[in-house]
């Protein structure tokens, strides 16, 4: 029953993370392998924000979308719109970024240079403190569930809710679909197709950036944190089928499940592997992913 | 002298300098400077097989850092074994095994049996280069059979690699775990010793670089090199025309693995370790990076990119007060030469020289 939950929790950070990759993904065909960053910056944010602007936890999730968001609106506008149609060389140049990005931490933003030390950044590991309530466990059916990992679940379904209701119930959503579907099409009617790249490109990483507030809460923030996360998101949005959105959501479920039972049964390794292997297994047997979108 | 011949023999004139440079550096150079550049060679060589997997047939792999490691491996297994006090048994096995286990290689740690047919170097070397072959063909069959494209390629490979990383530093007890071989013995062959900071090794390397361009251009040059062409520009134009592009693909990253793993082999033999740091993913990335900053269609440029990237970032690590600034630097790089000049330093020349011959500019072609 723990392992079931923590799988839960881990299944839920995948979540938010391929959610975001997905929808940047399936909108403009990039893969932004700075997204794992994006992550890192949100933890970055929490840090800073508990230690110098003494918030708590729950505020600094808006707090995080917001920088994030910016960030993934920058990188947008100022790199990856040039690169459209050349998805090997978004690889290699959002990975440049990426290297960029977590450089800056450790340097402080460059003042470490000049001896200005912010408290927080460099490349030492960082804590985060979390909110006493969600410190305990929670006694249910005779098991011990920390209310952390309950937390990131609801948070993850929350935002699961909101992104649907973003896609499939606004005018955005309906032109972020239209341009996902047939780009030119879509722009021939009127959609301004640059503007939803950006806006979607920048929501991708706002949910990355949620991602990264609650990965603080359990695990040790650094400077390198974020790029396991972007290999193991693509693999979730891989195998859940690109352009749908409950195909990410059960194949997060799936692989976040499967991956803290073989970890706890063997050790992280073989959880990994075992993961990598299952994806290898879908891709195998069902090239398009467990649940293909119908529209194309 | 037509466009052509023109361009044939620039190409000839450029090969024949580059490698009459690398020929006669030893000549100006120190013992610590020879290692150096020979271990920059020894990427150049990694170079011409991202050029010609990625640059010439579209295939983007991100783990060859995988092929590369596992190289390494193979030959610094045979070289730990060659060294006197690691006998019978390696000393990271004596620190793993348990108290009441044979002091012998069938069975000192699990799984050291697999040790045994490295007490041979050459069955090593050998199986640097195959081992990475049987992995790339492995991998290959199952991605490019169930047509496996573009970024997807990139990824899995990606993750490939990563899982690897991870098995190797796992495994302590067989694989000397995170930090992984470094007591080394010289290579030894026919009662010749390899000095990695000599000229030999150095020779030895940029030799095998030689080896390498000459049969990879031969091969371009051959049928397999216009049908890669052909199935990086349309595959599936590739595939109505009746070949058969899954068995080329997989032809074309099996020889890429087999370079980096052959590259690896000498790394061994120019660092003197092998360590999982060899196969994480920045490095697999890096090794994109060098052969794009050179031109990614053009094997001498790969090899030039390799050099300078390196020796630049080497320069730049020795100085304190610009460390800190070479990875955003790097960043910096990968972001300039994807924006600003996609084919690379080659692409620069080849324009430079389009546009004195004809007044005729070249329109610069992006290669996927």
């Amino acid at each position: 029953m723990e392992t079931f939950v923590i799988g839960l929790s881990i299944a839920s950070i995948l979540f938010m993370v391929a959610l975001g990759l997905a929808i940047i993904y399936g909108t403009m065909k990039v893969i932004n392998l700075a997204h794992g960053e994006m992550v890192m910056i949100g933890a970055y944010v929490t840090v800073l924000a508990t230690k110098h602007l003494g918030f708590n936890l729950y505020l600094c999730l808006p707090l995080a979308f917001l920088v994030t968001a910016g960030f993934g609106l920058v990188i947008e506008r100022t790199v990856v719109r040039r690169l459209y149609g050349r998805l090997l060389d978004t690889l290699l140049a959002t990975w440049g970024i990426a290297l960029i990005l977590q450089q800056l931490i450790r340097i402080h933003f460059g003042l470490g240079l000049f001896g200005i030390h912010i408290d927080g950044l460099g490349s030492d590991l960082q804590n985060v403190p979390v909110p006493g309530e969600l410190q305990q466990t929670l006694h249910f059916l005779g098991a011990n569930i920390p209310v952390y990992r309950a937390f990131i679940f609801v948070v993850a379904l929350l935002l699961g809710a909101v992104t649907w209701w973003l896609i499939y119930r606004t005018r955005f959503g309906s032109q972020l679909r239209a341009v996902s579907v047939a780009r030119n099409t879509a722009a021939a009617c009127g959609v301004n197709d640059k503007r939803v790249n950006m806006l979607a490109f920048a929501y991708g990483s706002g949910l990355a950036g949620i991602a990264g507030v609650l990965v603080s809460g359990f695990k040790t923030v650094s400077p390198d944190m974020g790029t396991p996360y972007v290999v193991d998101a693509f693999l979730v949005v891989v195998a859940g089928g690109v352009g749908h959105l409950a195909g990410t959501f059960l194949s997060a479920g799936i692989l976040g499940e499967v991956q803290s039972f073989v970890a706890m049964w063997l050790n992280d390794v073989y959880g990994r592997t075992v993961l990598f292997a299952v994806v290898i297994l879908i891709l195998l047997f069902k090239p398009q992913g467990l649940f293909v979108s119908r529209s194309r | 002298m037509d466009e052509r011949m023109k361009h044939r023999t620039a190409t000839i004139a450029a090969y024949l300098l580059f490698f009459a440079v690398i020929f006669a550096l030893p000549f100006f150079l120190n013992s610590f400077w020879t290692n150096r550049v020979a271990t920059y060679l020894v990427y150049s060589i990694c170079a011409v097989g991202i050029s010609l997997s990625w640059g010439y047939a579209g295939i983007l792999s991100l783990g060859q850092g995988l092929f590369f490691g596992i190289g390494a491996y193979m030959l610094a297994m045979s070289l730990t074994l060659a060294v006197p006090e690691n006998n019978p048994v390696p000393e990271l096995m004596l620190l793993n095994m348990q108290p009441d286990a044979v002091r012998d290689l069938c069975c000192v740690t699990p799984g050291s049996f697999l040790w045994i047919p490295f007490r041979s170097v050459a069955f090593g070397m050998i199986a640097a280069i195959v081992v990475p072959c049987v992995l790339a063909a492995g991998l290959g069959y199952v991605m490019f059979k169930r047509r496996t494209t573009g970024v997807y390629v990139s990824i899995i490979t990606l993750a490939f690699a990563l899982i690897g990383q991870l098995l190797i530093i796992n495994n302590q007890p067989l694989t000397g775990g995170f930090n992984g071989l470094a007591n080394l013995a010289w290579l030894e062959i026919g009662g010749f010793e390899f000095d990695p900071y000599g000229p030999s090794i150095y020779y030895l390397v940029a030799g095998t670089l030689l080896a390498v361009v000459l049969v990879s251009r031969a091969m371009l040059s051959a049928r397999i090199g216009q049908v890669l062409k052909a199935v990086r520009e349309d595959e599936a134009r590739a595939r109505y025309l009746g070949y058969d592009v899954e068995n080329y693909k997989l032809f074309i990253f099996c020889f890429s693995a087999g370079i980096a793993g052959l590259a690896g082999m000498l790394f061994t033999l120019t660092a003197e370790f092998a360590s999982p740091s060899l196969m994480a993913t920045s490095f697999s990335i890096s090794m994109v990076i060098w052969a794009a900053t050179g031109g990614r269609a053009s094997l001498l440029g790969a090899c030039i990119g390799a050099l300078l990237v390196n020796f630049v970032g080497s320069v730049a690590s020795e100085s304190p007060a610009f460390q800190p600034v070479w990875p955003i630097v790097l960043g910096g790089l990968f972001v300039f030469v994807v924006l600003v000049m996609p084919n690379g330093i080659a692409g620069i020349v080849k324009d430079l020289i389009g546009r004195s011959g004809k007044a005729r500019a070249v329109g610069q072609e992006v290669y996927p």
